[in-house]
């Protein structure tokens, strides 16, 4: 097997230039690799034909741009038009869209090639990417472990070095949890940065899609082609072009950070409590400040993303009804049996359980006592973010509690699993910007995520920070356990 | 049973005149077939996210100004969440919380009275599919499906029949007029639903809501019917329930669809697919601005002309030809609005066309108006030349010399000459100092004297050789 996926982008760029390789090349390499590992289950959907295809008609066309030709997942909850999307459900196990998500248009206007849709949590509810209906997809640095979710199936492809790149989706931490736990960049843009037209919607005020990916820059190239408005989607954010990649590279000196101290308390794991103290010694070094803060409501955020987001989900999935897509119980006598059946074999049960908790939520005066509540809550978790970041340029922690942990972990206790997710969801909660930054590794040698969040509209100043934290620590990312 | 008084409080739903629908970029309008209007968006396909129609946002605008509302600057959408087919992303989208209008009036007359009837909201939202049984299935039509609609609440100040039919002509009448929506009740472009409730005292009754009420008419005669009912009920000593029904207009009586359910729980909550929408003052003054002259301005136009009230009625009922009479300067509309109503509207009748389909252009319209004013022709010789003036394309007065019939003699139009000639001495005078224009003035006065029954040819010879004979 050839090992050009293994390079960096720049130089597969230029092996694609001066006409070394074609993009069949990096076309049949990714199908190879995907091949040697299915036991990591990162993918639903091969896009075999099709990916083909684009990379002999790509030959005809001038390598015009870094993207050119460059292979790349998506989460199986972007809809991609002719390539099926299930959402990892069987409710959605032969919907195959009629368009594309405006992400998707963007990432064919550069000729990248999809090479297939990843393995997720069903409609991204979960935190191990173990709800989906198509079985869990695993950790390459140990099989035995789970891959984080949702957008595991993602972070697996990139972390196996299956494909350089994968889009994610992060509602409550679905990008930066499971980077962190497989050791690759997973960047949740600040909300309004990438349309959300064609993601299929779970909690829409917190949906965003971002890019995961091996390194830092890559990751800051793949945005600069993900962003911008889209007068489909009211949510978007009209802003100036930049380049993401301007500030990699430039000295760290006079930088204010903050590290909320709830981030390094008892609930985490010492060992990762360990590396974010390296990581703190190295930028004190490099003549950054580093202080402690204390955030607003940080402790509630898994309360308020379980009022917010399953109330916005009970909704958005009304739906999947049986009579327009996807599936639909046969021989039912009228509407209500067609819609009760439909939804109760054609969901999981966390979807289901989800569903039910939303709309308890939402229902008559719970509307008034939880939800307004959590939104008032999210408010003032928002503006105490604001706050900090008058007076720091960004804000870090551990991405997680813990390291990738057993396959087999039970379940069943709901909480705990959020708990999973308690540092990432406030970022949504207030729509910042943050990135998770491979920051060293365990004993037992997985990945520890360095979690950086920033100000709104700010992505070139994380990517400044965890570029320079990226070659300081100079990590070991591929080893054997990628590549045996 | 005379000592109860009937409540009433009126919900319109208008379907607003746009091209497109309310969230997304399908058309909205008339289609024969099932499911030509339609997008990913309409039909609730995962990921698709909703637009906001400006245009519909400036319609429901001006309705909101037209009822004198309080205008939401700020405004959101909320989702109304619940199962049914027609309603494909299982919630509606619509505005719980901030209304684009609230506090209103509409001012109706009753016989003699004016009386303000208040209006608690107006807000926006979207139409459904349609669901049409067919033998043993239900056949889903997704061309309405997320058509603009505003909906209208009234305050409970309605308590007669009359005052009930006052207030939706009157709204009706006001957004037809400000082209807000087509208002055709019996097509489903508005929808009447009438909350009736009787009491002995101040306080309000259990209501009943009589849903798609079919004409202005039927909601006078629900209103009138309903009462009685549950008055009869009360009487009897039975109760009055919460219910939705139905009227038959064929019975005169309305029926019961559906007791209401306590607790109807549709988990409103605010959709995160908008952020607030702001209404900027622009936005407001332009819309104000563009309000065309709306009905009680142009019937006071018309009162100054001397129009009787039926022809006002008429002519406020005839909205083309009431936009027809704006767009005349300096013209006596009386006498324009009688030509427009009758022969005119009837010979376009007959012939299946609009007046601007023919050659009887507005300029024509004038001179003919000014004409039969000044006495210059008969309104018989208007109707002689009526087929010639949409027909052809000649001038007025041509068309006059040529299909008017000519009646005077030689003999009259010899005296009329010198009638004239008698009557304006100074023309002659001018005449005789060579001043063309003499001529041109005593021919107007001839022809104004025949009633352009003259033949301008003979007219004009006639007069050259008695002139000379001065």
């Amino acid at each position: 097997m050839t090992n050009y996926l293994l390079k960096s982008i720049p130089e597969i760029h230029e092996l694609l230039k001066k006409r070394e390789i074609k993009p069949i090349d990096l076309v049949e390499e990714a199908f190879q690799r995907i091949e040697q590992h299915p036991e990591w289950n990162a993918f639903i959907t091969l896009n075999r034909e099709e990916a083909r295809k684009q990379a002999i008609d790509l030959e005809q066309e001038e390598v015009d741009n870094l993207l050119f030709a460059i292979p790349i997942a998506i989460k199986d909850n972007i809809c991609t038009k002719n390539l099926r999307t299930t959402c990892a459900s069987r409710m959605l196990e032969n919907f195959v869209p009629i368009y594309d998500a405006e992400v998707i248009q963007k990432i064919r206007a550069k000729h990248m090639i999809i090479i297939g849709k990843t393995n997720m949590d069903e409609f991204a509810m979960g935190s191990s990417s173990r709800t989906s209906y198509f079985g869990a997809p695993r950790n390459p640095w140990d099989s035995q472990k789970i891959a984080g979710g949702s957008s595991g199936g993602s972070a697996a492809s990139v972390a196996g070095r299956l494909v350089p790149f994968a889009l994610g989706s992060d509602t409550g931490g679905s990008i930066r949890q499971p980077a962190a736990y497989t050791g690759i960049v997973g960047m949740k843009p600040t909300y309004g940065r990438i349309s959300r037209y064609g993601l299929v919607a779970f909690a829409s005020s917190l949906d965003q899609i971002g890019p995961m990916s091996r390194n830092v820059y890559e990751n800051a190239l793949l945005l600069n082609s993900l962003v911008g408005y889209d007068s489909k989607d009211l949510t978007s954010a009209q802003r100036e072009e930049e380049d993401f990649t301007r500030w990699i590279g430039k000295e760290i000196r006079g930088m204010k950070i903050a590290i909320p101290r709830y981030f390094v308390s008892e609930i985490v794991d010492p060992e990762i409590v360990k590396q974010q103290e390296n990581v703190k010694k190295i930028l004190e070094d490099a003549g950054a400040v580093v202080e402690y803060i204390d955030i607003q409501h940080l402790e509630q955020a898994v309360t308020l993303y379980q009022i917010i987001a399953m109330g916005e989900a009970s909704s958005n999935l009304a739906r999947f009804d049986g009579v327009r897509y996807g599936y639909s119980a046969p021989n039912c006598k009228d509407a209500n049996e067609l819609y009760k059946k439909t939804r109760q074999e054609g969901f999981g049960v966390e979807v289901k359980r989800r569903i039910m908790v939303g709309s308890y939520i939402l229902s008559g005066e719970n509307a008034k006592i939880y939800y307004d509540k959590a939104l008032k809550i999210r408010q003032e978790m928002q503006e105490s973010f604001e706050q900090h970041f008058q007076n720091y340029d960004l804000i870090i922690g551990p991405t997680t509690t813990t390291t990738a942990y057993s396959i087999d972990s039970p379940m069943d206790d709901v909480h705990k699993n959020f708990m999973d997710d308690i540092f990432v969801i406030p970022v949504n909660m207030a729509g910042l910007p943050a990135l998770s930054l491979p920051m060293g590794f365990s004993k037992d040698h997985l990945p520890i995520g360095l979690h950086i969040i920033g100000n709104h509209f700010e992505e070139a100043k994380i990517y400044q920070l965890a570029a320079f934290l990226e070659k300081e620590l100079d990590l070991d990312l591929e080893g054997e356990k990628v590549h045996e | 049973m005379n000592n109860y008084q009937t409540t009433v409080g009126i919900e319109i739903h208008c379907e607003l005149k746009t091209k497109s629908k309310m969230f997304s970029p399908s058309e909205n309008g008339y289609t024969k077939d099932a499911n030509q209007h339609i997008n990913e968006v309409d039909f609730a396909y995962p990921g698709v996210l909703p637009t906001i129609n400006e245009n519909a946002v400036r319609l429901a605008l001006r309705a909101a100004l037209l009822l004198n509302c309080r205008i939401n600057k700020t405004m959101y959408f909320d989702r109304k969440n619940y199962f049914y087919p027609d309603l494909p992303k299982g919630y509606q989208i619509t505005q719980a919380r901030t209304p684009i209008g609230v506090d209103g009036y509409l001012e109706i007359e009753v016989g003699e009275e004016t009386k303000k009837i208040g209006i608690h909201d107006i807000h926006i939202e979207e139409d459904t599919a349609k669901s049409i049984h067919h033998q043993q299935r239900t056949l889903l039509d997704f061309n309405r499906c997320g058509v603009p609609l505003i909906e209208i609440v009234s305050e409970p100040d309605i308590h007669t029949k009359e005052e009930a039919v006052a207030y939706v002509h009157k709204l009706k009448e006001l957004f037809f007029y400000a082209d807000i929506s087509d208002c055709k009740i019996e097509e489903g472009s508005m929808r009447c639903d009438v909350n009736v409730s009787v009491s002995k005292d101040e306080t309000l009754g259990t209501r009943t809501e009589t849903k798609n009420v079919g004409s202005i008419s039927s909601v006078g005669e629900v209103v009138e019917v309903e009462a009685q009912r549950q008055i009869e009920e009360l009487t009897s000593g039975n109760k009055i329930y919460e219910e939705t029904r139905r009227y038959d207009e064929a019975a005169r009586k309305t029926v019961l669809m559906r007791r209401k359910e306590t607790g109807n729980d549709y988990r409103y909550f605010p959709d995160g697919d908008f952020p607030p929408l702001v209404l900027t003052d622009e936005f407001i003054d332009s819309t104000k601005k563009s309000l065309p002259v709306m009905p009680d301005e142009r019937r006071k136009v018309y009162q100054e002309y001397g129009i009787s009230e039926i022809n006002i009625e008429k002519i406020i009922a005839n909205k083309p030809v009431s936009d027809y009479l704006l767009t005349l300067e300096n013209t006596n509309l009386k006498i324009a609005s009688n030509l427009l109503l009758g022969d005119i509207a009837a010979y376009l009748n007959k012939t299946n066309q609009t007046i601007e389909q023919t050659c009887f252009t507005k300029e024509k319209l004038k001179q003919v108006v000014q004409k039969l004013e000044t006495n210059e022709i008969s309104h018989n010789t208007f109707k002689e030349i009526l087929t010639a003036l949409f027909e052809k394309e000649e001038s007025v007065d041509a068309i006059i010399q040529k299909y008017a019939s000519s009646t005077i003699s030689e003999e009259d139009l010899f005296s009329i000459v010198n009638q004239v000639i008698d009557e304006n001495p100074n023309s002659v005078q001018d005449y005789k100092d060579g001043k063309d224009r003499a001529i041109k003035y005593l021919m107007g006065q001839i022809m104004k004297a025949t009633k352009g029954s003259a033949d301008p040819a003979k007219a004009n010879r006639l007069l050259t050789e008695e002139l000379q004979k001065r």
